[in-house]
């Protein structure tokens, strides 16, 4: 009786340790795809606040304490996710939920010196994953400066398949045209899935006309993807420089990987310690010590001929001043990184560029793992999981391993629900984007963009 | 205020004592008690038609706070108990309507304080409706809706939180509903067991019904007019312990059900709880042994009256009236401690008095030790400063609403003993008290003026006085004025 309600159908027992940005938003995600959760948090206004907010159980303690990880029923949990401060806390309490219950466990781990050794640290001590937030960041700004003129980027498939995020602007080509019209008069294969104007979003259907000013998500492999930027006039060759504000971990991340791939780095710190190891681990990137918010110095440094720009620093308010600045005197590709998540209506008026929210980049990649999980336990086939407009747009990669409803049929009749849209098929590795005449076959992979929250299996998007 | 979600509740709430007046129905049909049938029925229309209307258009946002929980948990048991005592009034059992919102409010309050002076001439369907309000009200009302209802989110915390008693509210499992619903099914088992074993005990399944019903709710509403008295031995043996279970912190039997029993047999409060019992009886053992010809029945007595007082319910084996002072007082003091929170029971809560307790040896070191740094610790973890000032509020409000209260019925001129232990019997959802309103008397003596004084304190010591004192708010008063502009 008691296991009964322990285990209900759908939802995973998660532990969350530590209640900070991230821990937050992971309480949020999770709770509204319908897990047990219980937090552990050593403040207890924090448990307060967030047993008040949400549904949930709070319990105040050092979470990698064995006692409280009995108190917070370690051994009918599923999984533990360790996002404190401290990476030595966070492994400690996977170590130890790993030996007394039999649960997944998930660590956060920022430190550049273990995150060398993430892969032998996961393999050793058990783990499920390790997360490194930013790490995480790097690699998205990373995509985005490989294709400037988009606003965000995400790989499916094994990054053959992509969805890019674009703002039409004034007097483009896709300006005032119906997306009919423009898949008839473009020569490329894509799909656009979803349109955000005004705030609201948008799943279209042919007849929906585009303006300037929308942002628009479209998926295509990665060769149309540039095939499609290039026929409405858009530049799709990686950028040649960065300047980056800051020297933080996500900076020295980004650095290398960006060096690596060939983009020059100049990264201006106030620290000067901070320079000089900069300056040891990077030695091919441009460090200077300096106010990276003094107007004099960015001109110096030539903020105004610079190819991309990008502020990190630890303060919302200067990130984006900064890319405000950047962005009115240089024709810079800029990024904005933003922590806490307050009063995004506003930020999103604003011309900020790419916006990377570090916490839903680690929270959301979380997500993806719990959901996979959940599925391996309720046998749904959930590949891979991503969110885009703030949330409000899911698109899901679903594997077909038998045949449904939604099988063997075209697409063109099966009875979807509302804003749904099929934006590819893979199959054997081949991408196509489907017409009303396509079906799903056994096998194949489908993806999924729609403002529903939740889905399991790939038979939710038939109406009921 | 979201006042669309209170309606929206509210509308549940109706729609839910509809269906738990399908009970009644059942049991006027089984006893042929046809007008008993009609009013039942009639009533249960009225509270699904209205329930029905006020849940038809769902709330704008099922987001609300704590301030929206309150009005909502106190709203729900007034109009919950004004459409509980109109079968009453219909079948003319009891005529007034006073007299019936009363019975009705004492019912659910898990009071059991009764103004029939002849509990055997009600019909089988009304004295069944009139324990079972007992039980509905002991684990609470919306905790059970909580159980059932589709209402998600964490704000339906607040609903639970204005309505569980105890200083801290806490969850058994992450989820309320789940929460709710072990806390049902422990409370369902404990009641069924108890049936079981009364049946045994060759008392009539009627009986045993009703009887457990008062028991489990802590509520204490005999079907004889002589209360249990005449039961045998045996059953008021039973009645004891479970009354004295009910008692117990239901996160106790949370923890045995999942087999962790030294964890249920460390808590602080119940271990307190047990303790209280076993010195109280043994001093009103002694105090009462010459009264009774065997030390037998003095045990069963003192044991039966600390259980049944102490855990609030009001049930009563003998005439505890007549025993010399030393017991009437600690009977009295008992009133007060209440039993443990996260039970059905009422009064102060065991857990409250440690509190209070601990922080008095507190101030008292503070004396010996100005500087020292000391933290008040229950189970060994230290209580949060907001829990203790909240305790102490809570104390002081008690006793001006206490005050009040007895300054209130004083008019009607019944002697202090009288009226200071009606009003403790009400405040603290016991049922008895001494003199004019003792086990063998009802609280029929009292003038309309002083029943509505009581049936206030009833309500208010149910849902720990926050809640129902928040509607006397200005603000919230404000919030509710506009709302029926805007209707």
């Amino acid at each position: 009786m008691i296991s009964n309600i322990h285990h209900s159908k759908n939802g995973l027992n998660i532990i969350i340790v530590g209640c900070g940005k991230v821990g937050a938003a992971l309480v949020e995600q999770l709770v509204r795809e319908g897990h047990d959760i219980t937090i552990i948090d050593k403040n207890p206004q924090k448990i307060q606040n967030y047993t008040n907010l949400y549904d949930i159980m709070g319990i105040v303690g050092n979470g990698a304490s064995y006692s409280v990880q009995q108190e917070a029923g370690i051994e009918n949990t599923d999984l533990i996710i360790a996002v404190t401060g401290s990476d030595e806390l966070n492994l400690l309490c996977c170590t130890i939920a790993k030996q007394v219950g039999n649960c997944s466990a998930i660590a956060r781990v920022r430190s550049p010196e273990y995150s060398e050794e993430s892969n032998y640290l996961r393999e050793r001590l058990g783990l499920a994953m390790i997360i490194n937030p930013d790490l995480e960041t790097a690699k998205e700004a990373t995509h985005i400066l490989c294709l400037p003129t988009a606003l965000e980027v995400n790989s499916f498939a094994h990054n053959q398949a992509q969805l890019i995020k674009i703002q039409i602007p004034e007097s483009n080509f896709l300006d005032n045209k119906s997306i009919a019209q423009i898949s008839k008069s473009l020569n490329a294969k894509f799909l656009i899935c979803a349109i955000e104007r005004d705030g609201k979003i948008i799943i279209p259907s042919g007849n929906v006309t585009l303006h300037k000013g929308d942002k628009i998500s479209f998926a295509a492999t990665r060769r149309e993807t540039i095939n499609f930027l290039k026929q409405i006039g858009f530049r799709t060759n990686q950028v040649k420089d960065t300047m980056i504000i800051g020297g933080g971990k996500t900076a020295f991340y980004l650095a290398k990987i960006l060096i690596n791939i060939g983009i020059s780095v100049k990264i201006i710190e106030q620290n000067k310690e901070r320079c000089e190891e900069l300056s040891i681990l990077l030695p091919k990137a441009t460090i200077i010590n300096g106010d990276g918010t003094n107007e004099e110095l960015l001109k110096e440094e030539g903020i105004s001929t610079c190819k991309s720009f990008i502020p990190l620093t630890g303060i919302d308010e200067e990130n984006i001043f900064l890319t405000l600045y950047a962005s009115k005197i240089s024709n810079a590709k800029v990024i904005t990184k933003i922590n806490r998540n307050a009063f995004m209506n506003v930020i999103d008026d604003l011309n900020l560029g790419s916006i990377l929210y570090p916490k839903y980049i680690t929270s959301e990649t979380i997500v993806a793992y719990v959901r996979a999980k959940k599925n391996s336990i309720n046998n749904s086939n959930i590949e891979t999981l991503y969110h885009m407009f703030n949330s409000q747009v899911e698109a899901i990669e679903f594997s077909i391993y038998e045949p449904s409803a939604v099988t063997d049929t075209e697409i063109m009749n099966l009875n979807l629900k509302n804003n749904i849209l099929i934006a590819f098929i893979n199959r054997n590795g081949v991408i196509t984007i489907p017409s009303g005449q396509d079906s799903i076959h056994v096998g194949d992979t489908v993806m999924i963009v729609t403002t529903h929250t939740g889905f399991n299996d790939i038979q939710d998007i038939l109406k009921d | 205020m979201n006042t669309s979600i209170i309606r929206y509740i509210l509308g549940l709430v109706l729609k839910m004592e509809a269906a738990l007046m399908i009970l009644p129905c059942i049991v006027a049909l089984v006893y042929g008690e046809y007008k008993g049938l009609l009013s039942y029925l009639s009533v249960l229309c009225i509270c699904a038609i209205i329930g029905f209307i006020s849940t038809h258009k769902k709330p704008e946002s099922h987001v609300f706070y704590l301030k929206e929980g309150c009005v909502a948990t106190s709203l729900s048991w007034i109009i919950l108990s004004i459409m509980g005592c109109l079968p009453f009034v219909i079948t003319q059992e009891i005529p007034s309507f006073t007299d019936a919102l009363f019975e009705t409010i004492s019912g659910f309050t898990t009071t059991g304080a009764s103004i029939l002076s002849d509990v055997e001439s009600l019909s089988y369907c009304n004295i069944f409706w009139r324990s079972l309000t007992h039980w509905i009200g002991g684990m609470g009302v919306l905790v059970f809706l909580l159980a059932i209802i589709p209402l998600s989110g964490g704000s339906n915390f607040n609903l639970m939180r204005a309505e569980s008693p105890g200083p801290s509210v806490g969850k058994l499992v992450p989820k309320i509903k789940t929460t709710a619903r072990l806390l049902y099914i422990i409370y369902i088992g404990m009641t069924f067991i108890e049936i079981i074993l009364l049946i045994a005990g060759q008392m009539p399944i009627f009986d045993a019904i009703t009887t457990s019903f008062g028991t489990a709710g802590t509520g204490g509403f005999g079907i004889k007019n002589d209360s249990i008295t005449s039961y045998s031995p045996y059953i008021q043996w039973v009645v004891t312990i479970f009354m004295i279970l009910f008692g117990v912190n239901f996160n106790a039997y949370y923890f045995m059900l999942l087999k962790q029993w030294k964890k249920s047999l460390l808590m602080e409060e119940v271990r307190y709880y047990f303790i209280i019992i076993g010195i109280s009886t043994a001093i009103i053992f002694f105090n009462i042994l010459n009264l009774f010809s065997n030390a037998f029945d003095a045990l069963r007595h003192a044991t039966f009256q600390v259980g049944s007082i102490l855990t609030t319910t009001g049930f009563s084996s003998v005439d505890f009236d007549i025993w010399p002072e030393t017991s009437k007082i600690i009977l009295v003091l008992l009133m007060f401690i209440g039993a443990c929170s996260g039970s059905t029971g009422g009064g102060i809560k065991v857990s409250r008095i440690m509190i209070l307790i601990k922080t008095v040896v507190k101030e008292l070191n503070s004396y010996i030790h100005p500087r020292s740094v000391r933290k008040i610790k229950i189970d060994g973890k230290p209580v949060e400063h907001d829990v203790v000032r909240a305790t102490n509020v809570y104390f002081i409000t008690f006793m001006v609403v206490f005050a009040f209260s007895v300054f209130a019925i004083s008019f009607e001129n019944i002697g202090l003993v009288t009226s200071f232990t009606a009003v403790a019997a009400t405040i603290n959802n016991i049922g008895p008290g001494l003199e004019l309103v003792g086990p063998t008397q009802n609280f029929s003596v009292f003038g309309p003026f002083s029943k509505y004084v009581l049936m206030f304190d009833m309500l208010a010591g149910r849902l720990e006085l926050f809640p129902l004192l928040i509607l006397f708010h200005p603000s919230a008063l404000k919030d509710m004025v506009k709302k029926s502009n805007n209707y």
